[in-house]
């Protein structure tokens, strides 16, 4: 199999095992968590390849989507879905570096792109190959860290960072635009100095192209679709954080794509 | 010529970064011009700029990678500012990052109560796993910043502002009790910080029975080490402390040893808008000799200037 048409069968598998997740018992940040599956599977498989290459899910909420990637991408043995939420398991609703992978917990939104400038940095530092994906949700640029920190990205020139948006324009109460809108928001990200690309967060192969950090930084907007791929969620800001029975968990299962 | 703890720091660090190739320097705006590390070793200094939160991340991110980042700001800053970054990176990682902030206490003096640092050990003392020292003067500053270089440990160690201090005692390390003055009476003084050790003094010049205590790491791994040896030494101990008496080093203290009469003599409740170099202010937060004497000799309901 090519690796783009590997990588959208992982995504299936993956979406399967998020829905699983949602019928955990405690159910999980689902609409989130699909939304950005796609760039996690295109970002892991990006930095299997590339030594030095740490991807970071800023938005942690979306651990059902890391785990159920990194399950599919062979870092983590076991199936985290029956875990998932699970006392004695380390498969909280946001990732700790308990989980393999994971280096840098997140959850608390804005950290994850700082740690990952952090690391892109050490690589200048230490003269050692790689760089670092931070996927950042749309509502956490609302957060003051993110742009301290891309002020310290362009004022020291930390190169090898991708920063990859995941524009679901959803978040916890309602459609960002809503709440607070993230005006002219391409415009904003060119003024600290990063490249802006703006694709279909939902295209694996071209994602894999953009998301390789480079030495000027980069910033990827993904537009996504909140829910994607279960049609009984897909585009609902209601699928933001979903529980359901294992039954209904297989119907969705069954019409996955 | 002794150095302030602050000068102290950046000559310690940039002499330790010679013999280690992991150790980074970086600043927050706040004590990066001039600074030697960054003529010797250009490439491994780095001023931030005016952002400790994201700092402190960067920092941890750079821990993670095998690097040992120095990180300075002051008190206020480092411990309230960046309060989540230390929480998630010094704490929850156990990242191996030197957080090294002057200007605690209340060493900030007129600058007022958003430059004062008394309640950063609350902060950082709530993080189980952080070390925490407070150094007085030249040596034991330097001593500090070379344990800390080599414990491979979260640590945080607060500074006071530019003033050099004489310290008439040797360096305490970790869990270690320096001893200033042994008396047989029944109180013990513990001094914590430059300030509150010069207060110890004079009180024991006043009254040679007290003894006293200094304690320069106070974390509660370090404390709980110390704890056996201040317990032995008297029936009542008197902490001294410039920093509020919420989650000053006195309640760590009193935990540790709970079948013990431990006092606190610390900088109060209020918050201090008047001008006054570091003593006038302390004096104003009736931080004292006199509170001391009267924290060893009364009965703990009717101290001034003690909780």
């Amino acid at each position: 199999m090519n690796p783009i048409d590997l990588a959208r069968e992982r995504a299936l598998r993956a979406r399967r095992s998020v829905v699983d997740m949602a019928a955990s018992g405690v159910g999980c940040h689902l609409g989130g968590s699909l939304s950005v599956l796609d760039i996690l599977v295109a970002a892991y498989t990006v930095a299997q390849d590339r030594p030095g290459v740490e991807v970071v899910l800023s938005k942690g909420h979306a651990a059902a989507a890391l785990y159920a990637v990194l399950h599919q991408v062979g870092v983590i043995a076991e199936d985290p879905a029956p875990l998932y939420g699970k006392a004695g398991a380390p498969y909280t609703g946001h990732p700790s570096p308990k989980v393999p992978g994971v280096r840098f917990p997140t959850g608390s939104l804005g950290h994850g792109l700082a740690y990952a400038a952090g690391w892109a940095l050490s690589r200048r530092l230490l003269g050692a190959p790689g760089g670092a994906i931070a996927v950042v949700g749309d509502g956490e640029l609302q957060e003051g860290l993110v742009w301290e920190t891309l002020q310290i990205v362009q004022a020291k020139r930390i190169g090898g960072l991708t920063v990859v948006v995941d524009v679901n324009g959803g978040q916890n109460d309602g459609p960002v635009a809503d709440i607070s809108p993230l005006t002219r928001l391409p415009e904003r990200l060119a003024a600290f100095g990063l490249e802006v690309i703006e694709i279909d967060g939902h295209d694996i192969e071209k994602l894999m192209d953009v998301l390789v950090p480079r030495e000027r930084p980069t910033a990827v907007l993904a537009a996504t679709v909140k829910g994607k791929g279960v049609p009984a969620v897909e585009g609902k800001a209601a699928s933001h954080y979903v529980k359901i029975s294992p039954a209904r968990a297989r119907q969705w299962k069954a019409v996955a794509r | 010529m002794t150095l302030s703890g602050r000068e102290a720091y950046k000559e310690e660090l940039t002499a330790l970064a010679a013999g280690d190739p992991r150790i980074v320097c970086l600043e927050a705006d706040l004590g990066g011009a001039g600074h030697p590390f960054a003529r010797r070793f250009p490439e491994r200094f780095l001023n931030l700029g005016i952002a400790e939160a994201a700092a402190v991340d960067i920092a941890t991110g750079l821990a993670s990678a095998g690097l040992r980042p120095f990180l300075s700001t002051f008190a206020a800053f480092g411990t309230w500012r960046a309060a989540e970054s230390v929480k998630l990176g010094l704490g929850y990682q156990g990242a191996p990052v030197v957080l090294v902030c002057p200007y605690g206490g209340a060493s900030g003096g007129w600058f007022g109560p958003t430059h004062h640092g008394l309640e950063d050990l609350a902060v950082v003392q709530s993080l189980p796993g952080v070390r925490i020292a407070v150094p007085c003067g030249e040596a034991e500053t330097r001593a500090v910043i070379r344990s800390a270089a080599a414990q491979d440990r979260p640590c945080y160690v607060r500074l006071a502002r530019n003033e050099p201090y004489e310290a008439p005692f040797p360096p305490a390390g970790p869990g270690e009790v320096g001893w200033v003055h042994r008396g047989d009476g029944p109180a013990c003084l513990v001094s914590i910080g430059e300030k509150p050790a010069g207060l110890c003094s004079a009180a024991t010049r006043e009254r040679p029975d007290l003894s006293h205590a200094h304690l320069c790491w106070v974390d509660a791994e370090s404390l709980a080490q110390a704890a056996g040896e201040l317990a032995a030494s008297a029936r009542r101990i008197v902490v001294v402390e410039e920093h509020r008496g919420a989650g000053g080093v006195a309640s760590t203290l009193a935990l540790l040893l709970p079948g013990h009469e431990v006092l606190s003599v610390n900088a109060g409740t209020s918050w201090l808008s008047e001008g006054g170099d570091h003593d006038e202010t302390l004096a104003a937060l009736g931080l004292t000799a006199e509170a001391v004497l009267t924290a060893a000799s009364l009965t703990p309901t009717l101290t001034q200037g003690a909780t």
